[in-house]
């Protein structure tokens, strides 16, 4: 009996302690974005990555005018833990604290897990780096800043048939894995259509040897290697592709634009390849702007710099981030309210020049994108190569 | 005895209709927090894992971690049969002509309408079952000739390679690979009229689940498991065949896990093999062991109370929060130091009293306090958390420290280690929610 008081006691004290936390909002007008980001689990570092790409649009636009009123925007951050059945719990915070919109998440399955939640709810979700096709799909309330798999695994496809004229590639992806699987699959589709040929090999996750993998992609006679995979395998094919003087260039998707995959080729004549979603070098000077701005914002806050890996190198998801964040201030103001439903009903209205390019949504929850950008890892900086589109 | 046993049942049956009462009040009242909700309807289907796992490891006697393994294949039995044939081409985009190209709900609800809906699902959990128990009964063949650790290490080798298989690309057409099923039969798809059931429905078959197990550890086979749990050689000199009932009890174990682990896909209204990682099979050990090994009712218990807290109460700690003035902070600070201060001595008083009442302590006298090394350590702990709370109070900041995201995991663990570094056979022990409310009284 004694110790169910305990368990009591504790839990009244517990749940004062939250009615404390929440009781804290007092300023005037105020509108909450939800940030529906992993901050742990295996795809932690990336979204913390997106999620600063957020907080530093926050701190450039932090207010929004709304039927003349100014409005201060809050962000409401929750962690989904990168796992779909930790996310509908986030999702649910989310929809409990009263957001108008919510931008995320890194990792396409956990927004697809969350999706019926905020649909119910009537809540648009503005994802920043989720490339599934399918998270957008039949989902009315989804939308999305990046381009899609499909694209990218075209891209990628007509990218090394025109730089190498490649016309036998090795494609290798970790096993389980949804994203690398996915990409690895429309890559290999697009290029036999374009009458390559293909052998794919999957390794099994927590995989720390690759040598026997190389050897397959030389003895098969492969003239690049596509091998979409999360940052810390990268790291190990790379350093061990060198060091067993392989030639052919290794080609990924977006998640290798990373100071982890520099360091990797650093030193080494290996040629490295990603596609990614934006360029700083762009005309217009959106891109380099942000940039310079981001940079500074990261050097003056050591938190700040700790989440974006103890570096100031901007990855392309806190440029998503970035626009996902002021994608949903655009609808905000073509909407002129603070409700999910009239935010949602805005979105095909909205049309800017973000940082990786120009956003609008001519056609449903995919942001219209045509172009990927083509990076080469060369000594400790990513190389601008050319805007690649995809297979005709 | 046979006189007391009517009424009781009559007071469970009561109590548990009463409770479906209230849920089905929560669920359609409007301002309730979702939050709870969304808490009733996990922690009712962690009660019934952690009680599906407490049938082996607290009833048996057998250590298994294969317990995500086998909800992995009734939440795919679940989701892969209840996919509407409309919604096949968009779930299984990967593979073209994926899907098993029927869908036992769909089919049932069309012709039946909710009740066929609702026979459809019952049949899949069912289904969900099974097919985990068949895999029990056939990884059970060779698995349950191990003792102890072993038999704990095999399981969880076997929850990885269950895992593996389901996400072979080969396997893609039917299981989508490593890609999410989604766009199934789930429990907001349920309606009594107007009335929402997404809460009850959890309830419901949580509690038909959990009372059938009650049935089975009080039957003869129940106590012929706690006979092999508490001593093998006795049990079989008493004539107890031991493989038949241990693989009986590890079948029982994996059936529940499986309708549980449909239930878990329902509740998510999607479900991908990577969740079911060592990491979710650990989490329920937690819970049985949080909850006391052997008490069913300790399961059920601690099941809510670990959701609540990993998913509801402790989330406030990932915000980095930052308080409006300076009264705010006052009250903050004496809130915080009020409680710890509350916790310390409630600990040093009860340790202090148990060591004092100790027949070797009688003698010595004197001693203000008489602690146990864990009670040096909660007063250290309690005097430093003093002062950094006096500090904050001091210095100028307004934010409050430490809280920002990943905190709350910190905070959680520190928890759990605490209520077992207190209570160190689990809430409850081995004794069951009704033997709290009577007098001292022995168990045999």
């Amino acid at each position: 009996m004694k110790k169910l008081l305990t368990v009591m006691i504790v839990l009244a004290m517990t749940l004062s302690l939250v009615g404390c936390g929440k009781s804290s909002n007092t300023s005037s007008k105020t509108l909450s974005i939800g940030v529906f980001e992993p901050a742990s689990g295996d795809n932690g570092a990336g979204g913390k990555q997106e999620t600063l790409g957020m907080q530093y649009a926050n701190s450039v636009t932090p207010t929004v005018a709304i039927n003349g009123e100014t409005y201060n925007v809050v962000l409401k951050i929750v962690d989904n833990q990168s796992a779909t059945d930790k996310a509908p719990t986030a999702a649910q915070q989310l929809v409990s604290d009263n957001v108008s919109v919510v931008l995320g998440s890194y990792g396409s399955g956990v927004s697809m897990a969350a999706a019926p939640i905020f649909e119910q709810a009537k809540i648009p979700a503005i994802g920043a780096s989720c490339t599934n096709p399918a998270v957008t799909q039949n989902r009315p309330y989804y939308f999305r800043v990046c381009f899609i798999d499909p694209f990218q695994g075209s891209v990628m496809a007509s990218f090394v048939k025109d730089q190498f004229n490649a016309k036998k590639a090795y494609v290798l992806n970790m096993l389980g894995e949804d994203y690398g699987s996915g990409l690895a699959t429309y890559f290999a589709n697009a290029f036999k259509k374009q009458g390559g040929e293909v052998k794919s090999e999957a390794f099994p996750e927590g995989t720390s040897d690759f040598s026997a993998y190389i050897q397959n992609a030389i003895s098969y006679g492969a003239d690049v290697i596509f091998a979409p995979s999360a940052t810390t395998y990268a790291s190990l094919i790379i350093s061990q592709a060198a060091s067993a003087g392989c030639k052919i260039p290794i080609t990924a998707g977006d998640t290798w634009e990373s100071s982890v995959i520099l360091d990797a080729q650093k030193g080494t004549n290996l040629k490295v390849y990603v596609s990614t979603f934006f360029d700083e070098n762009d005309k217009s000077g959106v891109a380099a702007t942000f940039v310079s701005g981001f940079k500074a914002w990261l050097n003056a806050d050591s938190q700040h710099k700790t989440d974006n890996g103890g570096n100031d190198i901007v990855a392309a998801v806190s440029a998503l981030g970035y626009d996902a964040y002021m994608t949903a201030i655009e609808a905000i103001k073509i909407a002129n309210s603070t409700t999910g439903e009239d935010i949602k009903n805005a979105m095909p209205k909205v049309s800017f020049d973000g940082v990786t390019g120009h956003i609008s949504f001519p056609n449903g929850g995919d942001a219209a994108k045509s172009d990927a950008f083509i990076k080469q890892a060369d000594n400790g900086v990513f190389k601008f190569v050319k805007r690649q589109s995809g297979a005709s | 005895m046979k006189r007391n046993r009517i009424p009781q049942f009559f007071i469970i049956v009561g109590a548990f209709l009463l409770l479906l009462a209230v849920v089905l009040m929560l669920d359609n009242v409007p301002g309730v927090p979702v939050m709870l909700l969304i808490v009733l309807r996990k922690g009712a289907i962690y009660a019934l894992v952690a009680v599906s796992m407490n049938i082996l490891n607290g009833f048996t006697g057998l250590f298994s971690l294969g317990q995500a393994g086998f909800m992995l294949l009734g939440a795919y039995t679940y989701a892969i049969l209840t996919v509407p044939v409309e919604n096949q081409a968009l779930v299984y985009q990967r593979y073209p002509n994926g899907g098993i190209g029927f869908s036992v709900t769909e089919s049932l609800g069309r012709v039946l309408g909710q009740p066929g809906l609702l026979l459809g699902v019952i049949i899949c959990l069912i289904l969900g079952g099974i097919v985990a128990g068949v895999f029990a009964y056939l990884i059970g063949l060779p698995v349950l000739r191990l003792k102890s650790d072993y038999l704990a290490i095999a399981t969880l080798g076997f929850a990885e390679i269950i895992r593996a298989v389901v996400q072979y690309e080969k396997l893609g057409p039917i299981t989508n690979g490593s890609n999410l099923l989604s766009n199934f039969t789930n429990f907001s798809n349920f309606h009594l009229g107007s009335l929402k059931l997404d809460t009850v429905m959890p309830f419901v078959f949580a509690g038909v689940c959990i009372w059938v197990i009650t049935l089975i550890i009080n039957s003869t086979y129940g106590r012929a498991f706690k006979a092999i749990r508490d001593d093998e050689v006795a049990a079989e000199a008493m004539g107890i065949n031991l493989a038949n009932h241990k693989r009986m009890s590890f079948i029982i174990s994996s059936f529940f896990a499986g309708i549980s682990g449909a239930m878990l896909a329902m509740y998510q209204a999607s479900v991908q093999a990577t969740i079911f990682k060592a990491a979710m099979t650990y989490e329920i050990l937690l819970i049985v062991v949080l909850g006391g090994i052997g008490s069913i009712s300790g399961s059920i218990i601690a099941a809510f109370l670990f959701v609540g807290s990993s998913e509801w109460w402790l989330r406030f700690l990932d915000n980095t929060t930052v308080l409006p003035n300076f009264n705010a902070k006052l009250l903050f600070a004496i809130i915080f130091a009020a409680i710890v201060v509350s916790i310390v001595f409630l600990v040093v008083y009860r340790q202090n009293k148990a060591q004092k009442s100790r027949p070797e302590a009688v003698g010595r006298g004197r001693k203000i306090l008489s602690l146990k090394l864990s009670g040096v350590i909660t007063l250290v702990v309690g005097t430093l958390l003093l002062l950094g709370d006096l500090r904050f109070l001091i210095s100028p900041d307004l934010q409050v420290p430490l809280l920002r995201s990943g905190f709350r995991m910190v905070v959680f663990s520190i928890i759990v280690m605490i209520v077992v570094l207190f209570f160190s056979r689990g809430l409850m022990g081995d004794r069951e929610l009704p033997d709290l409310f009577r007098t001292r009284h022995k168990r045999l």
